[in-house]
This record gives C-alpha cells, sequence and structure tokens, in this order.
C-alpha cells in the first residue's frame, strides 16, 4: 500500500513537472520579447568572443565603400573623438550640394579626397581635404534624364559610390553605372543597364570586389523585375547579370546551387511559384545592400518586394523575391538562397545590409551574417550554407506568429493578412518595417550591433492592381502610425549573441539614417529632425548632438584626415521615403501620402526643411 | 375652396415640382469637337499685352458633372494615377490636393498635362488614354482640390480605403477653373 | 423555373415541385372548407352537431398544417443532405468569379499558382464534378445566377462568397447577372459550357498556353497598335507587354462565344462594331471610344480575330 502510494506521489509530481514545463515554455514562446523599456539600462558586459570578421584592407583612416567594408562593419579603428572628449566635437566644414531632396549616401574619402554623389541629378563632388575649407577638386555631371525622376518609387535617392584602383563607380537614377577617374573626375565608362519607360531606375550603392563592380536596380512598386549584375570594373561590360524571377537561366541557378531549406528547393521555381507571366512584372529589386566574402568568392544581397504589393494577386511563393542569395562573384551563379517572407504580404523587402561577422552559435564558432529583417526579425545565419540559426524579433511584431527553424518558413498571422476589398488593422512592423534600408553598424569593441529601425503599424486595404508598364503596381492603400510606446523610431543596440537588446533609445520620428561605431566607444546617427548624435557604445548615453540643417537620412562616417587627425562626416538633407513628404512638399491631409506616410509624418514639416549639406566634425583644438 | 379643387391643385403642384428635376445628361461617348481648339500655353509670362485664347468648351462639359467626375475617379485608380500622386495628397509625384498647380490647374492645363506630359517624371498618356478620358480625369483631379458642388461628388471611394469619402473630406480653399491671368489661359 | 443541368437546380426543382403539391393542396383545402362551410352555416349554426363539427375540422386542419410543414421541412432537409453529400468539402476545381460593371472575370484556381487560368464572360465546367465558386465584387453588388445550374449568389464588394455547384448534364447554359447594377445590368451575361472532363481538360490547356503571335502582316500591325494605343491600358494578353487588369483578359477573346459579356456573338462583324462604337453597342460601358480610322481597326480586328 505505502509502496503504491509513493509511486502515485511521485507520478503525480512528475505530471506537475512536465505540465509546469509544458506551461512555461508555451507562456515564453507566447509573450513578447523583454524589451528593455528604460532607455538606458547598463551595458551587462558581452561576451568577448564576438569579433567582426576582418576582410579587405585593414582600417586605414580612409572610407572606400559606404559600408567601409567587404563584411559590412561600418566601424572606424580611430580613436581619436572617444567617449572622453566627444563634447568637443565641433563643426570642421560644410558643403552644400544644391539639391533639396533625400540624401542618403555615404561620402567616401580616399587618401586626401572626400567624394559626394548627390541625390539626382546624381553630381558627383570631388573635395580636397588637403586645403582649408575643403574646395572642389573637380564635379561630375552625369545628366541624366529628368523623366527618371517620375519612377523612382522614394524619393530620388543615392545611397553612395565605391571606391577601387583609382576609380569611383556610382549608379545614376536612370539607370547608368559610370566610372571615374578619382584623381581628375573624367569619366572611363558607363553602362546604360535598364529602361526608365518600363519603371526601372538605380539607386544603390555598387560594391567593388575582385575586378567586379556589383549593381542591382530599382523599381519593385512598379512591377520590375529585379536583378543583381556585375560589371568588368576595366571596361564596364557586364559579366553577368541574375534576376530575381523567371526560369533557372536567368536567374542563374545551376547544379551549384544548394538551398539548405526544401522550400527553396526545385526547378524553375521563379516561374511555378507565379500565376502565368507574373514574374515578369514580379520585382524582386536588389537595391539594397551587398557583402562579399573573399575567403568563400560569395556575394550576398537581398531581393524587394514582389509585385505588386497586393498579395492576393500573385499566389505562390513567388521566387525569389524578399530572400538572401549568396552567389559566386566570378560568375554569377547562386551557391544558396533563403526567402525571408514567402509570398510577402507587406511590402517586406529583404534588402537589409548583411554583416558578416564569426560568432559563437550555441558554444561553437560559426561564420555567420546577421540582418536585422524588415520583417521584425533579427536573423543570425550561416553565411556558407544559409541556415538560420535564430531569428528573434528586434521590436513589436504582429504580422508573423515567428520562424519555423525547421522549414526555415516564416509563420504569417492568419488575422492579419490582407483581403481585397477589406481594410486589416493593426499589421506591425508596417510596410517600411521594422528597419528598412538604413544600415546598423557593429562594433568589435561590445559585440553589439546598433539598428536604427522604426517603431510602426499600418492599416492595409488592398484591392486589384493593374500592371501598366512604367506605372506604380501596388494595389494597396495603407496608413503608418506610431507602434507601442507612440515614439515612431527606435536606436537599438542589439546582442546577436545572446539575441536580446542590451540598451534602446526611443526617438520620436523614424530613425532612417545609418549608423556609424568607433574604436573611440562611440556610436553616431541621425535623426529626421535634423540632430546628428554621438551615443556611448556601452550605455546608450547621450554624450553628444548637433542640430544640422535639415533632417539626416545619410550614412555617417569617419575617416582621419590628410592633417592626422580623426573626422567624423555626414550629409543631411531630408527625405526618402518617410521625408519626401518634405523634400517633395506632400499634403500630409492625406493619410496615404507618399504610400502611407501621410499622417505618420504631418508633424515633419513643422520640424524640419528640405537642403542637401555635408557637414564635417573634429574636436576642437 | 373645394377640397377637391384644393388637392387637384395640390396634384399639379407636385407635378410643376418634379418637373424642375433635371436630370443630368449622361454623355457616355465623347462628342466630336473641331480640331481647332487653342493648346493651352505652359507659361502665364507673355510679353507686353497678354492675348485672349478662347476656352475650350469641354472644359465646362466635363467640370462639375457628376458622371465624369465618377468616371475620372475610377480611371485615377485604374490608371494607377493614385500610386503616385495618393488619394490627392501625392507621393512619387505631387499633391494634387493642395493649391499649387505647377502646371497649372484649370481644366484645359490639366489635360495638357496628362496628354504631353511633363518633364519631370508625369509620363505622357497620349495615344494610351483617350481624350475624354483625360478631361474625365482632370474634372476629377480638379475636384480634389476646388470645392465642386457637393452633389456631383461621388460618396463611393473606388478602393478599400481608410480615406473618407470625398464628401465628407474638408476641401481647400477655391481654386478659380480658370485664374485669368494667374494661370495660363484666360477666358 | 430553374432548368435540371446540375445538382442543385434538379433538386430546386423536386422541392418546388413538393412545395407547389403541398401548397396547392392546402389552397384547395382552404377553398373546399370554406364553401362547405358556407353551405353548412345555416343549417348547423348554434347547435351541438355544429359545435362539434367545428371542433372536428379544427383539429383535422391543425394536423394537415403539421404534416405539411413535416413533409415539407423533411423534403428540403433530405434535399440539402444529398446535395451536400455529392459534394465534398473541398471540391476538385475551384473558380474564382470577379463581378465587374459589367462583366465576369474568371480565374480557375491551381494548387501550382503557374497553372492558374484566367478568362473572362464564359466559364467552362466538366460534367459530373463538383465545383467551389467563390464570389467577389470590384465595384458593387451583383448576383451570380446560371438558372439551369443553381440557385442566385451575391457578388459583394468586400466580401467572398461561394457556391457549390455540380453540373449533371453537358450543354450550353446562360448566366446572368440577377440584381441590379446600373445602366448594362442587362448586358451582363455568362456563356456557360458544360463538357465531358476530356473536352474541358482540352480547352483548359489550350486556354493555358499564351495569345497565339500574329500570323499575317494586318494582324502583326494589329498586335502594335493593341501593343502601343488604348487597348494594353486596359486589357492583359498573356504573352504579349500588354498585362492590365482594368478590362477583361483578352488572350483568347476569339475562342468566345460573345463579345462584352453576352451583349454581341462572336462574329467578325461585331467586332468591328464594338471597337469602333463601344458606346453605340452598350452604352455606359467602361470601353471607350477610340476613333480609329478604318485602316487600324482592320489590322486590330485581323489580330483580335487570330487570338483564338
Amino acid at each position: 500500500m505505502k509502496k503504491q502510494r509513493l509511486v502515485a506521489m511521485l507520478a503525480a509530481a512528475a505530471a506537475l513537472l512536465v505540465i509546469s514545463a509544458i506551461a512555461i515554455i508555451v507562456v515564453r514562446s507566447r509573450a513578447p520579447q523583454p524589451v528593455a523599456q528604460a532607455p538606458l539600462t547598463p551595458y551587462a558586459g558581452s561576451s568577448g568572443a564576438v569579433t567582426a570578421r576582418s576582410v579587405g584592407d585593414g582600417d586605414d583612416g580612409q572610407w572606400t565603400m559606404a559600408a567601409k567594408n567587404f563584411a559590412s562593419t561600418r566601424f572606424s579603428t580611430a580613436t581619436e573623438i572617444n567617449t572622453a572628449n566627444v563634447s568637443r566635437l565641433k563643426v570642421a566644414f560644410t558643403f552644400s550640394t544644391g539639391v533639396a531632396k533625400g540624401h542618403e549616401a555615404a561620402p567616401l574619402v580616399v587618401g586626401g579626397t572626400m567624394y559626394i554623389v548627390a541625390p539626382f541629378p546624381n553630381n558627383v563632388y570631388a573635395l580636397d581635404l588637403t586645403k582649408p575649407g575643403a574646395p572642389t577638386k573637380w564635379t561630375y555631371k552625369p545628366r541624366p534624364l529628368s523623366a527618371a525622376q517620375g519612377v523612382a518609387c522614394c524619393d530620388v535617392v543615392n545611397r553612395g559610390a565605391a571606391y577601387a584602383n583609382g576609380r569611383i563607380f556610382f549608379n545614376t537614377l536612370d539607370n547608368r553605372t559610370i566610372a571615374l577617374d578619382a584623381a581628375t573626375g573624367k569619366e572611363l565608362w558607363q553602362t546604360k543597364l535598364g529602361e526608365i519607360n518600363l519603371g526601372e531606375t538605380m539607386t544603390m550603392a555598387p560594391l567593388v570586389a575582385e575586378g567586379k563592380v556589383i549593381v542591382g536596380n530599382s523599381g519593385g512598386e512598379l512591377g520590375v523585375r529585379g536583378w543583381l549584375a556585375a560589371l568588368d570594373a576595366d571596361s564596364g561590360k557586364i559579366a553577368w547579370r541574375a534576376y530575381a524571377t523567371g526560369p533557372d537561366k536567368d536567374v542563374l541557378i545551376g547544379n551549384g546551387y544548394h538551398p539548405f531549406y526544401a522550400m527553396d528547393r526545385g526547378r524553375d521555381l521563379g516561374v511555378t511559384t507565379w500565376p502565368p507571366e507574373a514574374w515578369k512584372q514580379g520585382g524582386g529589386n536588389a537595391w539594397g545592400w551587398v557583402s562579399y566574402d573573399p575567403k568563400t568568392r560569395l556575394v550576398f544581397y537581398g531581393t524587394g518586394n514582389p509585385g505588386p504589393w497586393n498579395p492576393e494577386q500573385r499566389p505562390g511563393d513567388n521566387k525569389f523575391t524578399t530572400g538572401v542569395f549568396a552567389r559566386d562573384i566570378d560568375t554569377g551563379a547562386a551557391r544558396w538562397y533563403y526567402q525571408t517572407s514567402p509570398h510577402d504580404l507587406f511590402d517586406h523587402d529583404s534588402v537589409n545590409e548583411q554583416i558578416l561577422l564569426d560568432m559563437p552559435v550555441k558554444g561553437r564558432m560559426r561564420e555567420v551574417m546577421v540582418r536585422p529583417e524588415r520583417n521584425g526579425y533579427f536573423y543570425v545565419m550561416d553565411r556558407g550554407t544559409g541556415e538560420v540559426l535564430s531569428a528573434t524579433p528586434f521590436g513589436h511584431v504582429t504580422a508573423y506568429k515567428g520562424v519555423d527553424l525547421k522549414s526555415g518558413r516564416l509563420i504569417p498571422n492568419p488575422a492579419m493578412e490582407p483581403r481585397e476589398g477589406q481594410v486589416v488593422r493593426g499589421i506591425c512592423p508596417s510596410a517600411p518595417g521594422m528597419k528598412d534600408w538604413n544600415p546598423a553598424a557593429f562594433s568589435p569593441l561590445t559585440g553589439l550591433v546598433y539598428i536604427p529601425h522604426n517603431n510602426l503599424c499600418m492599416d492595409w486595404g488592398s484591392y486589384e492592381a493593374s500592371y501598366i508598364a512604367g506605372t506604380p503596381y501596388v494595389g494597396a492603400d495603407v496608413k503608418y502610425y506610431a507602434g507601442p510606446g507612440g515614439n515612431r523610431g527606435v536606436f537599438t543596440a542589439w546582442d546577436p549573441v545572446r539575441g536580446r537588446p542590451v540598451w534602446e533609445i526611443k526617438e520620436d520620428l523614424p530613425v532612417w539614417s545609418g549608423a556609424l561605431t568607433t574604436a573611440g566607444g562611440l556610436v553616431f546617427y541621425g535623426t529626421m529632425d535634423g540632430w546628428f548624435k554621438a551615443v556611448d557604445q556601452r550605455s546608450g548615453k547621450l554624450l553628444w548632438q548637433f542640430k544640422t540643417g535639415s533632417g539626416i537620412i545619410g550614412q555617417p562616417i569617419s575617416y582621419r584626415g590628410p592633417d592626422g587627425h580623426q573626422y567624423v562626416a555626414v550629409l543631411a538633407g531630408v527625405g526618402g521615403w518617410p521625408g519626401a513628404i518634405v523634400s517633395n512638399n506632400l499634403n500630409t491631409a492625406d493619410a496615404t501620402a507618399a504610400n502611407g506616410w501621410g499622417v505618420a509624418m504631418a508633424d515633419l514639416p513643422q520640424k524640419t526643411t528640405a537642403g542637401g549639406m555635408l557637414y564635417v566634425f573634429s574636436l576642437s583644438r | 375652396m373645394s377640397s377637391r379643387c384644393r388637392a387637384r391643385l395640390a396634384a399639379l403642384a407636385a407635378l410643376a415640382l418634379l418637373s424642375a428635376c433635371d436630370r443630368e445628361e449622361r454623355q457616355s461617348r465623347a462628342q466630336p469637337v473641331p480640331e481647332t481648339l487653342p493648346t493651352p500655353r505652359q507659361s502665364i509670362l507673355q510679353p507686353g499685352v497678354p492675348a485672349r485664347t478662347a476656352a475650350d468648351p469641354r472644359a465646362r462639359a466635363y467640370e462639375n458633372n457628376s458622371y465624369q467626375m465618377s468616371q475620372g475617379q475610377l480611371l485615377y485608380q485604374k490608371m494607377n494615377c493614385s500610386g503616385c500622386h495618393a488619394h490627392g495628397g501625392g507621393g512619387m509625384g505631387p499633391a494634387l490636393s493642395d493649391a499649387e498647380w505647377r502646371y497649372g490647374g484649370s481644366m484645359e492645363e490639366i489635360v495638357a498635362t496628362i496628354d504631353q506630359g511633363r518633364p519631370n517624371g508625369m509620363p505622357s498618356w497620349r495615344g494610351k488614354l483617350t481624350e475624354q478620358q483625360m478631361w474625365q480625369l482632370a474634372a476629377y483631379v480638379r475636384s480634389l482640390s476646388a470645392q465642386p458642388r457637393q452633389d456631383v461628388l461621388s460618396s463611393r471611394p473606388d478602393a478599400p480605403s481608410s480615406t473618407e469619402p470625398a464628401t465628407l473630406q474638408s476641401r481647400q480653399p477655391v481654386v478659380p477653373s480658370s485664374p485669368a491671368g494667374v494661370q495660363g489661359t484666360s477666358r | 423555373m430553374t432548368g435540371g443541368g446540375g445538382l442543385q437546380g434538379e433538386q430546386f426543382n423536386r422541392l418546388f415541385t413538393l412545395f407547389m403539391g403541398i401548397t396547392g393542396f392546402f389552397y384547395v383545402l382552404v377553398i373546399v372548407g370554406m364553401l362547405a362551410g358556407i353551405a353548412i352555416r345555416g343549417r348547423a349554426a348554434g347547435t351541438e352537431r355544429g359545435e362539434r363539427l367545428a371542433r372536428t375540422a379544427l383539429l383535422g386542419w391543425i394536423a394537415a398544417v403539421v404534416l405539411g410543414l413535416t413533409v415539407l421541412t423533411v423534403g428540403s432537409y433530405a434535399s440539402e443532405r444529398r446535395v451536400s453529400a455529392a459534394i465534398p468539402a473541398r471540391p476538385p476545381l475551384e473558380v474564382q468569379i470577379t463581378a465587374n460593371q459589367w462583366w465576369w472575370d474568371i480565374t480557375y484556381k491551381n494548387a501550382v499558382p503557374a497553372n492558374e487560368l484566367r478568362t473572362a464572360n464564359e466559364l467552362h465546367l466538366p460534367v459530373g464534378v463538383p465545383v467551389k465558386v467563390t464570389l467577389k465584387s470590384n465595384d458593387v453588388i451583383h448576383s451570380f445566377w446560371i438558372p439551369s445550374l443553381a440557385g442566385k449568389q451575391d457578388l459583394i464588394p468586400g466580401r467572398v462568397n461561394d457556391l457549390l455547384l455540380l453540373p449533371t448534364r453537358t450543354g450550353q447554359f446562360r448566366g446572368q447577372c440577377a440584381e441590379f447594377c446600373g445602366t448594362q445590368h442587362a448586358h451582363m451575361a455568362l456563356d456557360v459550357t458544360v463538357e465531358p472532363v476530356a473536352s474541358f481538360r482540352r480547352w483548359q490547356q489550350a486556354q493555358l498556353a499564351p495569345a497565339a503571335p500574329p500570323s499575317t502582316p494586318l494582324a502583326q500591325a494589329g498586335h502594335d497598335l493593341v501593343m502601343s494605343q488604348q487597348c494594353a491600358s486596359c486589357h492583359a494578353i498573356a504573352g504579349t507587354p500588354a498585362s492590365a487588369r482594368f478590362g477583361p483578359d483578352l488572350t483568347h477573346l476569339a475562342s468566345r462565344r460573345s463579345i462584352a459579356a453576352g451583349t454581341l456573338p462572336m462574329t467578325r462583324g461585331h467586332l468591328y462594331a464594338w471597337i469602333a462604337d463601344p458606346q453605340g453597342v452598350k452604352p455606359g460601358n467602361n470601353m471607350p471610344y477610340i476613333g480609329f480610322d478604318s485602316a487600324k481597326l482592320h489590322a486590330v480586328v485581323a489580330y483580335l480575330q487570330g487570338l483564338k
């Protein structure tokens, strides 16, 4: 009898344990990701094992590509400006670009010269840093077609140039890639890659590696078929061009293609996962960031949203839009692909930067790429295979229920799925995503990724869009507004190893600028009302700020000048997708202005005015 | 007066009232127009004494006509105008619901803009839309900023939109249909 | 009354006959009872026999009503059961029909999206195969009605309705919008062909193919006009740059039985008439008067006629 009772009690205890374990698991998986609510949670100390993979040249104080290096860390090793003296930062000189549109570009600094690509009309300026006041060394005017402005979805921006072997490479809005002699500004070659009458434009910053200039097109809101092309850096000849939709031979999928997940395998998925002919207007534009791993000779980049936005018009997974490709840089052949948002529902492009890191995952060092994705998840992926090691939301997500790490599939929330003729409310993140193109930075000092991003939700009503080449192909009426907390922007320091935020700064306006980290323990970013800020990497404490003449949506950089001192530079000039409210003088009485920013940005015209200006800062001496 | 007489009178009065309800004529086919109509000027600057140009009679026929305006509203969405100009607030293209007209805000000027396109990105719809459709669109586009008669506005939005139907929206100050001497053609 | 081309139609007919029979019986009963009452009234009023008679008549009446209602209920239930038993919850064929002023946009859904088929104003169904029809509207409320196959179902903007169909007899039927939807409501018909499964598959394969390329210089000129002129702003033709969705899909226009949602039979002459003056044929519809001269008209018709 006694023994029996004991067994029963033990069984009961075991059952209780199991039930509570299940309950804990369920509760934990249901509970929203705990986010440090206080803006300044002290830095708890990350494992020192996280290191950025050092690729390319060592940091010699130059800034030769928008993302600083092939690994896209945007980290400067300069230490002259640091947490102790940053309060003494003063303007060294300024330079007006004469354009009142959105300035998203990163300036480049090579030797004693700074290079700037302005928004349309895409003039290139070379400033001589060796002389006081940095006078203009040369100017190059590509004179793009005026009409190109009419097919640029989200302001006539340009995200910067690239430098290699004495040449400057950049894209024009009317689809030309141009190479200039960095010393003289003489045009060496130009290649026309697209057609504005089909809605194509080019806004991205090229990446140059192994003698190839990697460029992609924009136009996901106009039903433009996306591609990424490699041009020969010497001649401008097209070495290869890989489309994002269509038959395998167009996508450059061959025998070497080994995606990690079953959902991305199959023949001609770029055709079979679309209604007939729809892939021809399918989008998937490579308008964002490209990274490169010289060890494996792989190029990494993401593809944009499928066209149209209205998902009901394109049943199927819509390969190979909204996903990440790894391609061989010599042939363009796809090595692997992973679709972050199969059958994208909310314009959640997958073009954000991939920061290449070596970091411990479950106790083992892995060669990974980390991607703060537009759909709200922070992806850690094996960059050799495309395996998703973790995907953690870094903000408030209602649109999805998570990422199934077994199948790799993003799980949509059925309650939020758009339906034609209806308005679905409370979708978070909104179409501009948890984070749009504005690149994050990584600091090996702390092992953290610093993410400038949004806190926005939206209402979405979809209807059937009609494709007329060269006109918008959207089929959705959207309206954005601030997410929980009421702040529209956030600047988050994210621990990629533990998958959690360490601190975050709530910003009133969406943070649409890039981030810059320096070995001085600082992280820089700008706000859309024109504040340029320096923050302590470890604590998130605001150490210095400066009000520029117009909202900042550019990418800050840091360099060592010819005088041996460290400088920090950023382009101010509000615009871009949300800033078009100001730069295009839109009417905010219409909530759907600028594809949904009307109400969300109604106060922006009171907070800033348009105007493009370069600001360069150094310590007062 | 007998009650019978009174009833008869009332019936007559009711009939008379009914006859006053003038039903709007619906033109589903464009009327042939003479080809000598002037092209609107794109500049208000005319050195010396400005010449007067005759107004296009179609401007009056289409503006403030409920049917033409609602056809224009339908086309505004189906021809993807809303993709660039949103519901008047603008986006890739300029706002249409404010009082600013880069290329003139009269019916003739709006039709000319749709037909010819404009250098900073407005595509030319010549041959892609019929002239009648351009006039219908112009009638709707003008209704976005001006104050059209409430009875000719469509209360039904053509898209599942979070914006209110036109009849419930507060309108911008009236923009004159043809601000003589201010915006292009004078009447 | 509906014809007997589909399971629902047949069941509907059967139920209709049953209802007619029972209600007819009660109609006769009431008339007879009334006449009998009038005849008896004078003689039996107030007497005990009269009271008894009235009580018996009332009881008989109640019994008859209960019986009648029971038969009707059981009949409806059985009919409903019959239909739902014959049609699985997820039928093998799903067709999405979107109503527009004034035409029908038809999409045959497929598990492989690349095999989705889009056509307009002509519905082909395989005989004996249950079909799920999902109904949507782009503008106002319409009603989908193929009298020979099934009853009506509304198409409501912002909502998705569905209807299950099981055609039991091959043949050509006519569908019609059954809810007033604007000036051309009467000219919003739907051509329905119910055919053997094999010929349905053949039709499906043929419709899935992209449009035939123009075969003559005249047709080529027509093709160029269609692509560069107003046509491509509204219509889609698979295999060509024309991909707009405002008007009906024209990929296999010439294979259809009628023009403009049953307004005109598909003949060369009617194509001319329709393109030359759509507003004369169907006033108020959204196809504009383009004003092609005769040379252009010849070319466009030659091209469209080749879209078999």
